[in-house]
């Protein structure tokens, strides 16, 4: 199991387990942490899943997958330096303790 | 495994009059089934229509040989997967991002709703799908499109003949040369436009995609325009003119929504409860089993989120219209590299703003006789008649 915890805009805090190489946003849609929507079912075709990585965190999460730049630019909040589309975050044991802080909107 | 079991009974006109009671009954006794009048297997569990759209290497769009290329006169993006379909939506989605209405077009939507409230005669009882749904959804896919001084008969007008074209299943002629006309006069008026997007860069899909660094060929940009045309006019008219009917018959809900403004959640419960686009169909590409039943290559599945949007494994009620649920799963939108490209237009200008403004400024607006509402459609749905009186 992978540790998550995610931190909405307001700053309610969520902390769950997410099975080992699912991602960022089942483990959220699969926990019922409000905030993420998913809405394309992790396929790149929606920007509903968008997070913003603790910085403390960025190193391990690694860059961008192709094709998510253009996707994020879809998306309904500012996209920042530390904007990925949470679908696209493997959980590897290395993320164990992951933080994901949330947008206001995902749509 | 065995193969599917077969319904031979149950008939299209019995689909397109009211297809939910038959939905109901193939949840309990038959999820996979396949419908020798359709010539496809039914999927109406939600868990099997969003596995289907969540995997398209094994339930693949790429179907060339359906009547949507003779329709479209091309093989769009709706019949493609992987990287091709891909770069050709992406070509244009910017167009339809939360960002882009926000910023550049709520307000001439805003404009646009209420020029048609306007026009409308309070006191009188006036049919609200002719006279506002269709118009109004016309005109700003018109804007969004970037579509110039086309007006809201001629938008809704192709917007059907490429429809009945596409679904022209039956290879009939006369369809097809009703479509061609409508490709002729489209292909003309797109290339009258084309110098102006050039020399005027705006946020419109067609001067997005005709700007763009590396611009994907004429003949897709047009194939893109026309999908949206046929694809993004009777969507939001269904859902709207859903959405009116579902509060004028729940008058508690509609004063609680008015109070808590909850117009989002109550777009979202008009879609889950009658989604405008009932049926999608995949081809299989592999042998595989779904709920229990071999799938044989080469077959075709069709996924009814029509009744997905209702299956008692994710929904209590789901039969009935009730904007104040928990959370609300619906796959109206679809799911998977498909899913709906105009989701967020369509919540924006549907949701956002026409169905408040239209409540704002009827507010005792009523329902005379809900039996007069006729609904019809299998593959797309919604009333076709809204006789509403103004108040």
């Amino acid at each position: 199991m992978v540790n998550v915890t995610y931190i909405a805009a307001d700053g309610t805090t969520t902390t769950v387990e997410g099975e080992l190489f699912s991602n960022v946003m089942q483990t959220a849609l699969d926990n019922d942490v409000a905030g993420i929507v998913g809405e394309c079912g992790g396929s790149m075709m929606c920007a509903t899943c968008h997070c913003y990585v603790d910085e403390a965190w960025q190193g391990k999460t690694g860059a961008r997958n192709d094709g998510e730049d253009d996707m994020l630019d879809c998306a309904a909040d500012e996209v920042k330096p530390t904007s990925r589309l949470s679908c696209q975050i493997t959980l590897t044991p290395d993320l164990d303790g992951l933080v994901v802080h949330l947008p206001e909107a995902q749509y | 495994m065995p193969l599917a079991p077969v319904n031979d009974s149950v008939g299209i006109d019995a689909l397109t009059l009211d297809p939910y009671p038959i939905y109901r009954q193939m949840r309990a006794e038959t999820p996979v089934v396949r419908v020798t009048s359709v010539g496809r297997t039914f999927l109406t569990k939600a868990a099997f229509t969003k596995m289907v759209k969540d995997d398209p290497e094994t339930f693949s769009s790429d179907d060339p040989n359906t009547p949507m290329k003779p329709a479209f006169q091309a093989h769009t993006l709706m019949r493609k997967d992987g990287a091709e379909h891909r770069r050709e939506r992406m070509a244009m989605q910017m167009a339809y991002t939360p960002k882009v209405i926000k910023q550049n077009w709520a307000g001439i939507y805003r404009d646009l709703t209420d020029r048609y409230l306007d026009s409308l005669p309070r006191g009188e009882t006036v049919d609200l799908f002719s006279a506002l749904c269709g118009p109004v959804a016309a005109d700003i896919l018109t804007q969004i499109l970037g579509l110039g001084d086309v007006d809201a008969a001629t938008m809704q007008r192709w917007s059907q003949q490429l429809i009945d074209g596409a679904g022209n299943f039956g290879w009939r002629p006369e369809p097809f040369a009703v479509s061609d006309k409508a490709n002729a006069e489209m292909n003309a008026h797109f290339d009258s436009l084309i110098d102006y997007h050039k020399a005027n860069p705006n946020a419109s899909a067609f001067a997005i995609m005709l700007n763009a660094a590396d611009p994907i060929p004429t003949s897709q940009i047009y194939a893109n325009l026309k999908i949206a045309i046929g694809g993004g006019i009777n969507e939001p008219r269904d859902a709207l003119a859903t959405l009116i009917y579902g509060l004028l018959t729940n008058p508690d809900q509609l004063e609680e929504v008015k109070r808590q403004e909850a117009w989002g959640q109550t777009f979202e419960e008009g879609v889950r409860w009658v989604a405008p686009i009932q049926a999608s169909s995949r081809l299989v590409r592999e042998d595989c089993q779904i709920g229990g039943f071999d799938i044989p290559k080469g077959d075709t599945v069709m996924t009814i989120q029509a009744s997905a949007n209702r299956d008692e494994d994710v929904f209590e009620n789901g039969e009935d219209f009730v904007v104040f649920r928990d959370k609300n799963p619906h796959q109206a939108f679809g799911s998977g590299p498909h899913h709906c490209a105009g989701a967020h237009v369509a919540r924006r200008t549907v949701g956002e703003i026409m169905l408040p403004a239209l409540f704002e400024r009827f507010p005792n607006m009523t329902l005379p006789d809900p039996q007069a509402v006729k609904w019809r459609g299998f593959g797309f749905r919604g009333p076709i008649n809204l006789p509403v009186t103004l108040n």
